[in-house]
């Protein structure tokens, strides 16, 4: 049932930018959600309720200034919580690795970055030297890395608070991976501060439509974000590192340390994953994880080949980029899901790129001249190009994968 | 330490401890604890271990072997092929690194390591049979972070054996390691040097833990 609302915002990003009521049906969401999108407001930083931001951001060049609509909101997300419980129940669910859970537990509360994310007077230094279009991109980019790491607290915190009862460390580590959601988002918030804007953090919450998400695809779609994060921050971190020439804003700095958090989290939903087995061992689950790896490829390419200026800015290649990152993501993901796209095939690479052009199309029409009819009719084809492509890739012959905590072949593996 | 602020105690305690590798793990959940078993043997125990290390075996140092109580610990590890850990799963390099700034910044001492081609596989022969050569482990006597870092790796195979001295549990077997160039390097950035792990061996001198 998830699949048609997913379907409509995958194989029509671009429409996506005109409509900002997101159905309340489960769509392909939180893929979406860490990295990306939709509209919001943003508001003089003074407005800010949640958000650390300094107070300080006196000049107003931007003042009240609403951003323009091209942006994507976030979407927020929300599950069924009394599932979640009846999951998370040791005495209803036997496969619970309580090893793992503690294990993590630690982990999360060794709280690597508790100290890391101090700001210096680099930050302001270098916004009020971007001038033109790489500060509104700037601005873009912040606003949308901090409506998803603020997303992700607000769906963690929850988490966190409704299953304290059922089981104690898997709310905790929940409300641990809010702290970090929380501490990034505030983090990137500041960075705004640095443009003379902040986000309505307060607002959001309020303000936005929750989009209902079953936890089975909480899990696979957290899981993929959480990584996918990871890869593309140590990609960029990795990058400017051999490449200080484009380090045009220092947040890239804090990446590192940064996207180790990201990892975690990720880890978290393995086990979390691990602990369902039946979201993992039967033929359901692999057509699912086909389906999440796609919805959140194909998204991130689309959405990134339409900000080409941004990754160019700080010297990447848009497509280079995205491609290493799915590879990357591809391959961590192969370590649980069971089963995976051959995105290493060439053809998986083309057929992105043809629905990078199809695509392209379309928003071309939507900022024609034609009247809303017209521009309807001359969509169609191209949806359905569009669609075909995305369901050749989704056919492509996937790579059987997993853990191999899970493998039948296991016992004859050399390590 | 642990940021009190953020951690609430938990309100129960923790559920029944699953799986020998927990069997004499501390209650790690409390930080002050943290330190009892672990700290009870001062940093610099690395005496005689340079000959041990594999590869990179000759960096020098003199740990003074400390008189301690020699009540064997327990050492949790996970294994695999040296081209996995050190090669292909290089950005396990990150964590590593992460962890190691983690006690510097906390003045905790060093319970982990990077073993390559450890003697104790030996007493391991299902493990061996399985194992491409040369191999490497990484070894804690923190249970917990193991059972993590599986989690993680996932393609690794996990045991624990339990040693007197933490000399002889990180005891290696010199190896030349050499690992071809990927055929494609596609990512934006170099790769990680080799010898990125040098840092993570067991030290071989006095500047262990400290």
């Amino acid at each position: 049932m998830a699949s048609s609302a997913m379907e409509l915002s995958l194989l029509n990003p671009a429409a996506m930018r005109h409509h900002r009521g997101v159905s309340a049906k489960p769509s392909a969401g939180l893929p979406l959600a860490r990295r990306s999108v939709v509209r919001f407001r943003v508001s003089a930083s003074a407005a800010t309720t949640t958000a650390p931001a300094k107070p300080s951001g006196g000049p107003k060049k931007q003042g009240k200034k609403e951003i323009q609509e091209t942006l994507l909101t976030p979407r927020f997300y929300t599950t069924d919580f009394d599932e979640m419980e009846r999951l998370f129940n040791a005495e209803i669910n036997k496969q619970l690795n309580q090893a793992e859970f503690d294990a993590l537990l630690q982990e999360f509360k060794t709280d690597y970055n508790q100290t890391h994310f101090v700001r210096n007077p680099e930050f302001k230094a270098a916004a009020d030297k971007m001038e033109g279009p790489l500060r509104q991109i700037f601005v873009e980019f912040l606003e949308r890395s901090c409506t998803a790491e603020f997303s992700g607290f607000l769906l963690y915190k929850e988490l966190g608070r409704r299953l304290k009862k059922t089981n104690p460390v898997v709310a905790e580590i929940f409300s641990l991976m809010s702290r970090d959601e929380a501490r990034h988002a505030g983090f990137l918030n500041k960075g705004l501060s640095d443009f003379n804007l902040a986000l309505d953090l307060g607002f959001l919450t309020k303000a936005r439509k929750y989009t209902f998400f079953k936890p089975k695809f909480i899990f696979y779609a957290t899981y993929l974000s959480e990584k996918i994060g990871y890869w593309r921050y140590i990609t960029i971190f990795r990058h400017l590192k051999a490449n200080p020439e484009y380090q045009v804003y220092p947040i890239f700095k804090y990446f590192e340390n940064w996207c180790q958090d990201e990892n975690r989290h990720g880890d978290f939903f393995s086990a979390l994953l691990k602990a369902q087995p039946q979201f993992l061992n039967d033929w359901k689950a692999k057509l699912w994880s086909r389906f999440f790896c796609l919805s959140v490829y194909v998204t991130m390419y689309l959405n990134d080949c339409q900000r080409t200026a941004f990754y160019e800015g700080i010297g990447l290649d848009t497509k280079e980029f995205d491609m290493h990152v799915i590879i990357e993501t591809n391959r961590t993901t192969a370590r649980i899901f069971p089963a995976v796209l051959d995105v290493e095939n060439p053809e998986f690479k083309r057929k992105l790129d043809r629905m990078v052009e199809i695509n392209q199309k379309i928003i071309a029409i939507g900022e024609s001249d034609d009247i809303p009819l017209v521009k309807n009719l001359k969509r169609i084809p191209l949806v359905a190009g569009l669609v075909s492509e995305i369901i050749a890739a989704y056919l492509m012959p996937p790579i059987e994968s997993g853990s191999v905590d899970f493998a039948e072949f296991e016992p004859q593996l050399v390590y | 330490m642990v940021a009190p602020a953020t951690l609430s105690l938990r309100p129960c305690a923790p559920p029944a401890l699953p799986r020998t590798a927990l069997a004499r793990s501390r209650a790690w959940f409390a930080p002050a604890t943290r330190a009892s078993p672990t700290a009870s043997v001062p940093a610099r125990t690395f005496s005689g271990l340079r000959r041990a290390v594999a590869v990179d075996s000759d960096q020098q140092g003199s740990p003074e072997p400390p008189e301690q109580e020699k009540k064997p610990k327990t050492y949790y590890f996970l294994v695999a092929n040296a081209k996995f850990m050190l090669d292909e799963e290089e950005h396990f390099q990150e964590q590593l690194a992460e962890k190691l700034r983690n006690y510097a910044e906390r003045d905790k001492e060093r319970d982990f390591w990077l073993v390559v081609e450890p003697k104790f596989l030996d007493k391991f022969p299902n493990i061996t049979k399985r194992l491409k050569r040369p191999a490497a482990a990484l070894v804690s006597t923190d249970g917990h972070w193991i059972t993590f870092m599986k989690l993680r790796l996932d393609r690794v195979l996990q045991d624990h054996f339990d040693a007197e001295s933490v000399e002889e549990a990180l005891a290696s077997n010199p190896v030349d390691l050499n690992f071809e160039k990927p055929e494609k390097w596609t990512a934006p950035y170099p790769k990680y040097e080799f010898g990125w792990w040098e840092p993570f061996l067991p030290p071989k001198s006095s500047n262990g833990a400290a």
